[in-house]
């Protein structure tokens, strides 16, 4: 027995495919330029080795290591994680993009002996009680990759221990994930505990168990649907949005 | 030392079937898994609020368990069995989950008693053998653990079953990476080590209280590949690399059963047709009937070989049909029936290769799953049984080979799809067949990129 499949279902992702590989849509990407373009290509192949390459040959011909950062590093970068919010590369070129990255800006700031200044600092965390970190490390991966210093508190953190960080840090913004409903309620309370010392920072928070309706019921709150909405969030602060804005933007449904 | 499988248990792929396995097991009230029937297994959580104290733990429990009793018989199944898969209170303190098991069984009985109905209990305590960010797999966690199986056992539990970590650490690294070696090493090697251990000590005590060791499943990282793969539209995992995880996850969890467990395997344990092909010991299933806890891109393909037929989890509270355990078991009983009836009317296999083919295109998991293929998946297992490593990679290596092959022509996959399943071949070729080598060297490549990884203290290296 056997069957004619397209009688009975669909494969969307096959039908919705683009034309262009993602190698020929990232290569019209690239800058023109040398080193960038090369190193661009090597941040989008993931590998490290020809990032380092790119850049030793950048600075032996007289490039500052902590311009390379900001003018080459994070532009070839945003390629990838443009391409990942249209859709077109998956999550892994992301990370090992992002770990490629990443070791390129600590070569540039072991070369240069000074620390660039970071577009901002954010705390993540998994709520207490819960072990689901899986999405919190993909958030901090990306907020690493879009520039953001990040402070990852790791899984199963307690409430005063996110406080502590927080007064600790001075971040622009919290992140929280939950996958538990017996978890997720943490949240209020770190909430609560920040608007105690004055602070308010937006917290942004997300994970399986967590849902918009929820997370509008304390003030910091800003519901995150999906982890390309943290380094979205921390752009639009960085933008000047406030809370109220920013709930306007993520709360989509 | 365990005696490895290197043979299959069934003679060819179209003899597998739902509700019949070629060693059933038998509970205390009744109720045989895999003689010749199907059984619903319903499993359900407790309220938030329900776990601040034991007394409202208990109590939770009491009722729910008494609600699916109370469905079964006003709706005429002669048959039910239920999972209780522990909140962490329940295994980190032992007494908690034993007096659960008690109160339930005793239910049970009652209802036995009264109506004849079928019973059977099956406790999941939580694999709670970890220490924040670090797994903790060997100590005092695991000495907690064991307490925890005596308690529910000696509480009157019929099926143990757990959900183990082991190997975890790696593939959460592996996974978001494309890393297919790193996917072998986390569950294939590191995984069954873990497996060898704790299935040796649960079927002792399983033995010493005249229980049945029941099985375990690579939620911890099967499953991870599967919601990280998402639906066809998501971007976070080819669903090609997802399979091939989900694959290489059948040695591990047949590695429980060659250390002592027998069946009934768990519910979301989607390597299950692959490990009952080897075993033949009976397995629970989830599909279209767990919506409530995950979306799924196999749920009707997934029946073809079940003993059990599970809705995973759903938390207990109203619905407009009775709260919801009592709506969750209806249906899950009712999808036995049907299947029964398949079975009396000598149109078991008919019904099964209809659901089979419901989803064998839909997606490369449920093609490489469909139980045709899970067959050959179990046959490249075997052929290296005795190497942990090399059996591990031979289900890589037969998945791909799968979804390469001509028959799967009808399934249509994306360019990404079929690049990133290029790329895994590749990774796969350049793959040492050394076990020695690979362990060794993966030891050395984890030790350096992973943290979180400690091989001495969770494995014994
Ligand atoms: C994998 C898994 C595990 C793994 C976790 C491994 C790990 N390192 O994370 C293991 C095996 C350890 C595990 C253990 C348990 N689990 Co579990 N697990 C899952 C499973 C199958 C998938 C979760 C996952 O990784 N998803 C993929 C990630 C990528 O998704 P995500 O975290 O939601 O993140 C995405 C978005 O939400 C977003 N996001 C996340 N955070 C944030 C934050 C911000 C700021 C933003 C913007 C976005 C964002 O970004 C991500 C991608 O876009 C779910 C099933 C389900 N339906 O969710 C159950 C599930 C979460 N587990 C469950 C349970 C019950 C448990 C256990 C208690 C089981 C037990 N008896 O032992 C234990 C819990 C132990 C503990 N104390 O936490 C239940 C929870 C039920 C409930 N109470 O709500 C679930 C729902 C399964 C079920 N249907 O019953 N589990």
């Amino acid at each position: 027995m056997d069957i004619d499949p397209t009688k009975i279902l669909i494969r969307y992702n096959v039908q919705k495919e683009k034309a262009q590989t993602p190698e020929q849509m990232a290569s019209e990407m690239y800058p023109s330029a040398e080193p960038a373009k090369t190193i661009s290509a090597a941040i989008f192949e993931g590998e490290e080795d020809d990032v380092i390459e790119g850049l030793e040959k950048a600075i032996e011909g007289g490039a500052d290591p902590i311009a390379l950062i900001d003018d080459v590093l994070m532009p070839g970068m945003k390629i990838v994680t443009d391409l990942y919010d249209q859709g077109v590369i998956f999550l892994p070129n992301v990370m090992m993009s992002a770990d490629a990255m990443l070791e390129g800006i600590e070569f540039c700031k072991e070369q240069s002996g000074s620390v660039p200044k970071p577009k901002g600092k954010i705390v993540c965390h998994v709520a207490e009680g819960d072990v689901h970190d899986i999405g919190k490390t993909i958030v901090a991966a990306l907020l690493r990759a879009a520039g953001y210093d990040v402070v990852d508190l790791g899984r199963d953190v307690p409430v005063d221990e996110v406080i502590a960080a927080v007064k600790k840090e001075s971040p622009m913004m919290l992140t929280g994930t939950a996958l538990m409903t017996t978890t997720m309620y943490a949240f209020k309370e770190v909430n609560d505990r920040l608007l105690e010392s004055g602070i308010k920072i937006p917290f942004q928070c997300g994970g399986g168990a967590v849902n918009q309706d929820f997370v509008t019921q304390y003030e910091l709150g800003v519901y995150g649907e999906e982890a390309a909405d943290a380094p979205k969030m921390a752009d639009a602060i960085l933008a000047g949005k406030g809370l109220a804005q920013l709930k306007d933007q993520f709360h989509k449904h | 030392m365990v005696k490895r499988y290197t043979d299959m248990a069934y003679k060819a792929a179209d003899d597998m079937i739902f509700g019949k396995s070629v060693y059933p097991v038998k509970a205390e009230l009744g109720l045989e898994v895999g003689a010749g029937y199907v059984t619903a297994e319903v499993n359900y959580a407790p309220r938030p609020e329900a776990g601040v104290s034991k007394e409202k733990l208990v109590s939770e429990y009491r009722r729910l368990t008494t609600d699916i009793m109370a469905r079964a018989v006003q709706v005429g199944f002669p048959a039910v069995s239920l999972e209780t898969e522990h909140v962490e209170q329940m295994t980190n303190n032992p007494t908690w989950g034993g007096e659960i098991a008690h109160v339930q069984k005793t239910i049970l009985e009652e209802y036995h008693e009264e109506y004849g109905i079928k019973c059977g209990l099956r406790h999941t305590p939580g694999d709670i053998r970890e220490d924040r960010d670090l797994l903790a797999l060997i100590g005092k966690k695991y000495d907690i653990l064991m307490e925890s199986f005596e308690a529910v056992a000696e509480g009157g539990a019929d099926f143990l079953s757990i959900e183990t970590m082991g190997g975890k650490e790696i593939l959460d690294y592996a996974i978001l990476r494309n890393d297919i070696p790193g996917l072998i090493y986390a569950i294939g090697c590191l995984g069954s080590m873990d497996m060898t251990m704790i299935w040796e000590d649960i079927r002792k005590i399983a033995d010493k209280k005249g229980r049945i060791a029941a099985g375990d499943t690579d939620c911890a990282q099967a499953n991870t590949a599967m919601f990280i793969a998402g639906g066809l539209l998501d971007k976070n995992l080819a669903h090609t690399i997802a399979i091939i995880a989900r694959a290489i996850s059948a040695p591990r969890t047949l590695a429980g059963y060659e250390a002592g467990a027998q069946g009934p395997g768990k519910d979301c344990g989607y390597e299950n047709t692959i490990v009952k092909s080897i075993t033949g010991c009976p397995i629970a299933q989830e599909g279209k009937t767990s919506t409530c806890a995950h979306s799924d891109v196999m749920g009707n393909l997934v029946m073809q070989c079940c003993d059990l037929w599970s809705n995973e989890s759903v938390e207990y509270h109203g619905e407009f049909g009775g709260t919801s355990v009592q709506c969750w078991s209806e249906t899950l009983n009712y999808d036995a029936a049907m299947l029964n009836v398949a079975t009396e009317t000598g149109n078991a296999k008919m019904l099964r290769d209809i659901l089979v083919l419901s989803d064998k295109y839909r997606d490369p998991q449920g093609f490489v799953l469909a139980y045709d293929n899970a067959y050959k998946v179990g046959q490249a297992i075997v052929k290296d049984g005795d190497d942990i490593f090399l059996r591990a990679k031979n289900a890589a290596v037969a998945s791909v080979d799968i979804l390469n092959s001509p028959e799967a022509k009808k399934l249509s996959m994306s360019k990404f799809e079929v690049n990133a399943l290029a790329d895994a071949k590749a990774a796969l070729d350049a793959m040492t067949d050394e076990a020695d080598t690979f362990m060794s060297d993966s030891l050395e490549k984890y030790k350096a990129e992973v943290a979180v990884f400690r091989p001495d203290a969770n494995y014994k290296f």
